[in-house]
């Protein structure tokens, strides 16, 4: 029921943001319309489907932070299907004697004909976007880019569906712009509903880190699938009531250009923030229509002054404030932080884990070069180790075998009865192995409890049988209270250290696994990095496996250690007895050959 | 046999022509990570340059030169006005300022000279064709994959013999290794451009003697392939690149021709196919043919 | 003796981080001079700083008397002073050959035709392996490469920013006589070296870095035996 409450309070808020920028922007325009004649409703028309166009390309990119150049070639199918089944039968049979799929038949009425659209287009999207998903780097982007081809190719020649380059005119015309107002704010609460929800979210953390959300068993491939397929279906919707609107479609509206202003507009206003998006697209099409009038109609050049504007506004923008002119800031996170409440304290006592963590025999080569040659080590639960070593003996490297980024060619891993060796990193992470990277892999765009809540939301739905503290109460353990609404990546260095920590024990891990906590602190601020970790290791009932070179702080935080050298365990034991041994020495200092 | 000797020399002509720009774009990515989005204006400036100087006597003989020459200028200007300022921004900025480019670059002919198409002479031996042993040859796809083969003999040459050709290659696999070695960051960035320039100066001029026409927005269809072909040899690989442009024009031309005969009326889709191949190929391969290693510690 | 090298009091900052604290040192001409200090105390800050790769926040670097704060690589490479970067950081797509090329690549063409031999006599393994791919050389190899290809451009001062790290031990004895035999050649050499005990058993003078601040130098010898290098590795009162 909590669950339920808490869903409608985000729908709530997604609906009252939204409700406030159509508000806004409808006083603009009404400001606008009431001078002048029918061409300034069309260019409004115009400016509301573009609004969803845009709103449905940021929900894909600017919550996962991949570049699509292919979204109008789906905005292009729904047009299309828009118009084979909205034509009159009569035009139909006249314009596509030979259309397929027994199409001749079939007519919808405008609200018919926008669902079949949306349909057509999220399936076909949504089988495209698990080639999207499922590439990294620039892959998806070319991938996206490939889309733009086959769609137009398609549209050009498959004429008996779409008649070729000539295109489709006839599709019933909407009357007003009411449909298009509708369509906006829908989309509108959509796309910011889609943010408070756990796949959106989980897509904004991919967005941030792709290495990181894995690691803290965020799945790369579901959460942008959600988010592409979604965003198919406002671009299938924008697609669709522009057809409508226009009354025609032809393989000229849908181009890569035509693609690029609507990202013009996404980029201009910040793509991570919905309000920037809107702002974007009001002052582009604002922009784009004053610079059409500086053209001379009569001389073919009105095409020429809007490039002119949308480059040299991208440029300035991208050489200026590459965010956008709103970067983060966004209504709806204004109100999430307004509405902000702390959950009520659970009261729980926090539990142990009951998984030994054992890594044996490890083996990793890099090309010639050994850099685990047998090592192993074992964390009992609720045990702090401690693993040192020189430069290069393989500390990084063995966390990233344990942690699933690194596949070793020898050796097993294993976390109580699982065996975690083949497992992939977000596997590894739900199955309760939390880490931190020696370069600060934090969302740094998101506020330094939205970093904890992320995380939080992994382990509500996968660590659900342990013990899970809220946000605050982890934050507040490590020191950061009074920083929760910060942008994490504006913290100080130790803070943001403290974050990660943090954000690592909202998983409510077996074990945390530490990759120099301490590295660029001072020996005070490590002296009180020792109580942090202990804090919020005991909050979440962690084991800790925990390198770092500062032998101060691992001597204090550590039950053991463990040395290793060129691959292999050199010693073990505690602070006391490694630090007596002469071979730690010899490995530290050299010897004196 | 005599079809698949020509559909070879026709695929080999357009992929020449890919080859020669993704080769120029994998060079500039490697050096600063930017994928050039405004790599095919070269090939606009190059094609207004020759309609300017045909307007006033202008030759075949020495086109070539001027388009060459205007297209080095260019790129190297793209990259003080814009890139430079931007050197240090993520990939994504860094792409995004260069498609800003490519549309003020639209702007500046539609405005400056015109939105429609300016047509100036073509070579009068073009379309010329010649038969070896019953095969016949347009001299055009000859010229083109001659010329082709001699730029990229020389692009190997000048990468393997000359300080700066080794410079370029050790700044894209390490850029402050490379300034460690007394090698100036501008001047290698610089130089990667003027390269890519020549580069796209030669694909300009193979272009434009065959359609001889100069129109605002004409580099943006050649652009978007030789990307593609960039990133299948793998983004920052240079023998990558000129593979993906060949096979890339391969693919083209062979699927035209030969897929009627595996299913009839089909030849209409050759393009759609070819790019949901591409798009396959892209999750199998995500890095492209030659995988650039980008060393990260984490 | 004059001061090749000067630093005075420069604190670096990577982002956040703030890596180097008012550190200072001082190279004279002829010296090999050892900078030792546990991992993140900021030794290769410091040699990265100096070699103009960082630009300190605050404080000054002078060479042979003229304040190079800041200045770009490629100007201090044509000054006199290379860096053999932490890793090697050798051109694996290169061969050795052009590897050494690139080396000294300021230097005028009789100079670097003169050099390459020079390498070649003075490398055996290199003219061994000279138009193969760096890629493919042992860790020890390409530790040889890097430094052949910094004294490609004849530098008066030379950092090494961990030459033996990753190295066999036969490997080691190679490195550390190569050490010896620059300084006989007259090179100065400021290095970083985790095998701190022998690198101070060869250097003239030693630093010792912590958490980025100098915190103890004096003579090869006399740091070896100073308590500090013990506690500063393995950790102070246990």
């Amino acid at each position: 029921m909590t669950g339920f409450n808490a869903g409608l309070v985000r729908l709530t808020r997604s609906m009252v943001a939204s409700a406030a920028l159509v508000a806004i922007v409808a006083a603009l325009a009404m400001a606008y319309t009431s001078g002048g004649g029918a061409s300034r409703d069309s260019l409004v028309s115009e400016m509301l489907s573009n609004f969803i166009l845009v709103l449905g390309m940021q929900l894909f990119i600017g919550n996962t932070g991949v570049l699509s150049f292919g979204h109008m070639a789906f905005a292009q199918i729904a047009a299309y299907s828009t118009a084979v089944v909205g034509i009159p039968l009569v035009a139909k049979a006249k314009a596509l004697p030979d259309i397929p799929f027994g199409l001749e038949t079939v007519h919808y009425g405008p609200l018919g004909a926008t669902l079949f659209a949306i349909v057509v287009t999220v399936v076909i999207g949504g089988i495209f976007g698990i080639a999207v998903s499922r590439a990294s780097g620039l892959a998806p982007t070319m991938i996206t880019l490939a889309a733009l081809f086959v769609v137009e190719q398609l549209v050009k020649n498959w004429k008996e569906l779409t008649r070729g380059a000539g295109g489709l005119s006839g599709i019933p015309r909407l009357e007003g712009n009411g449909w298009l107002w509708g369509g906006a704010l829908l989309a509108l609460v959509i796309a910011h509903f889609f943010q408070e929800t756990r796949i959106g979210r989980f897509a904004i953390a991919t967005r941030e880190d792709e290495l990181a959300a894995p690691a803290l068993g965020i799945r790369l491939f579901s959460s942008r699938w959600a988010a592409w397929t979604v965003s198919m279906g406002l671009i299938a919707l924008g697609g669709s009531l522009r057809a409508q609107s226009l009354g025609s479609v032809n393989p000229k509206q849908f181009t890569l250009d035509s693609g690029i202003l609507i990202l013009v507009m996404l980029v201009v206003g910040g793509m991570r923030s919905i309000s920037g998006a809107v702002l974007g697209t009001v002052l582009i099409t604002a922009g784009n229509e004053l610079f059409r009038q500086l053209g001379d109609p009569q001389r073919l050049d009105i095409e020429r002054f809007p490039d002119l504007f949308l480059g040299g506004t991208m440029l300035l923008v991208m050489l200026l404030r590459p965010g956008g002119l709103l970067g983060d800031r966004d209504l709806a996170g204004w109100l999430r932080r307004l509405t902000y409440r702390r959950p009520p304290a659970t009261g729980e006592t926090p539990q142990q884990g009951v998984s030994t963590l054992v890594a044996a025999e490890i083996e990793v080569r890099f090309g010639g070069f050994v850099a685990l040659d047998g090592a192993g080590l074992t964390v009992r639960p609720g045990e702090v180790i401690g693993l040192i070593g020189p430069n290069g003996a393989g500390k990084t490297t063995l966390f990233n075998v344990i942690t699933g980024i690194v596949q070793e060619q020898g050796g097993r891993v294993t976390l109580g009865d699982q065996d975690l060796t083949e497992s992939k990193p977000v596997d590894i992470a739900r199955a309760g192995l939390a880490r931190t990277f020696q370069n600060l892999r934090l969302f740094k765009n998101l506020s330094v409890r939205e970093n904890v809540a992320l995380t939080a939301l992994v382990a509500a739905r996968h660590r659900s049988h342990r013990v899970r503290p809220d946000a605050d109460t982890l934050l507040a353990d490590a020191g950061l209270t009074e920083w929760a609404d910060r942008q994490a990546g504006t913290l100080d260095y130790g803070n943001q250290r403290r974050l990660e920590l943090a954000r690592a024990a909202a998983l409510a891990p077996d074990f945390l696994l530490l990759d120099e906590p301490t590295s660029g602190m001072s020996d005070q601020e490590s002296l009180a990095m020792v109580e942090s970790v202990r804090s919020v290791a005991a909050r979440v009932g962690a084991g800790v496996l925990v390198i770092d070179h500062d032998l101060g702080f691992i001597t204090r935080i550590s039950d053991h250690i463990v040395v290793l050298n060129e691959g292999r365990i050199l010693a073990e034991g505690t602070p006391a007895e490694v630090r007596s041994n002469p071979l730690v020495a010899a490995a530290y200092l050299g010897s004196s050959a | 046999m005599t079809k698949l000797i020509q559909t070879i020399v026709d695929g080999l002509g357009v992929g020449s022509t890919y080859a020669l720009l993704a080769l120029g774009i994998s060079l500039i990515f490697g050096v600063m990570h930017l994928v050039n989005f405004a790599h095919g204006e070269l090939i606009t400036v190059g094609a207004y340059t020759s309609y300017f100087f045909f307007l006033h006597g202008g030759s075949w003989w020495w086109m070539p030169i001027a388009i060459i020459g205007s297209a080095v200028l260019a790129s190297v200007a793209t990259e003080l006005i814009a890139f430079r300022w931007v050197r240090n921004s993520s990939p994504f900025t860094l792409l995004l300022t260069s498609f800003a480019l490519e549309r003020l670059s639209h702007a500046f002919w539609q405005i400056a000279v015109s939105p429609k198409q300016r047509a100036f002479p073509k070579p009068a031996w073009v379309f010329n064709q010649f038969k070896i042993a019953s095969v016949s040859f347009e001299v055009m796809d000859v010229v083109t994959i001659v010329v082709t083969a001699l730029t990229l003999l020389l692009t190997a040459v000048i990468f393997k013999r000359t300080l700066f050709g080794i410079s370029v290659r050790g700044a894209a696999e390490d850029f402050d290794a490379a300034r460690l070695m007394g090698v100036r960051a501008n001047r290698v960035i610089s130089g990667a451009f003027a390269f890519a320039g020549v580069l796209a100066g030669v694909a300009a001029t193979l272009i434009l003697m065959r359609s001889p026409a100069a129109e605002p927005s004409m580099g943006s269809d050649w652009l978007l392939k030789a990307v593609i072909a960039a990133v299948i040899g793998g983004l920052g690989s240079f023998s990558g690149a000129v593979i993906g442009g060949l096979v890339l024009g391969l693919l083209e031309t062979l699927t035209r021709a030969y897929l009627p005969e595996v299913a009839v009326g089909w030849d209409k889709f050759s393009t759609a196919i070819v790019f949901v191949l591409i798009a396959v190929f892209f999750v199998v391969r995500p890095d492209g043919i030659f995988r650039v290693s980008h060393a990260e510690r984490v | 003796m004059t001061h090749m090298l000067e630093v005075d009091n420069i604190t670096t900052r990577y982002g956040a981080i703030t890596a180097l604290h008012d550190a200072s040192l001082e190279v004279h001409a002829g010296e090999l001079v050892a900078l030792v200090g546990p991992n993140g105390a900021g030794k290769t800050t410091l040699l990265n700083t100096v070699a103009g790769l960082l630009r300190p926040a605050t404080g000054s670097v002078r060479f042979d008397g003229n304040d190079i704060t800041g200045t770009e690589p490629a100007r201090l490479v044509r000054a006199g002073l290379a860096l053999v970067p932490e890793h090697r950081r050798i051109f694996k797509d290169l061969t050795v050959e052009e590897n050494l090329r690139l080396g000294g690549s300021t230097a005028s063409v009789a100079d670097r035709r003169e050099r390459l031999d020079e390498a070649a006599e003075l490398f055996p393994v290199l003219r061994a392996k000279w138009t193969t791919s760096a890629g493919f050389l042992s860790g020890g190899e390409a530790q040889q490469l890097a430094v052949a290809r910094a004294l490609m451009s004849n530098p008066r001062l030379l950092l090494l920013d961990e030459p033996t790290l990753g190295l066999a031990p036969t490997m080691v004895d190679v490195v550390f006589d190569l050490l010896l035999r620059l300084r006989a050649q007259g090179r100065t050499l400021l290095v970083v070296e985790q095998n701190a005990t022998r690198a101070l058993g060869i250097a003239d003078r030693g630093y010792l870095l912590r958490t980025g601040r100098v915190i103890a130098t004096g003579t090869g010898p006399e740091l070896a035996a100073d308590a500090s290098l013990f506690d500063s590795f393995i950790g102070g009162e246990a």
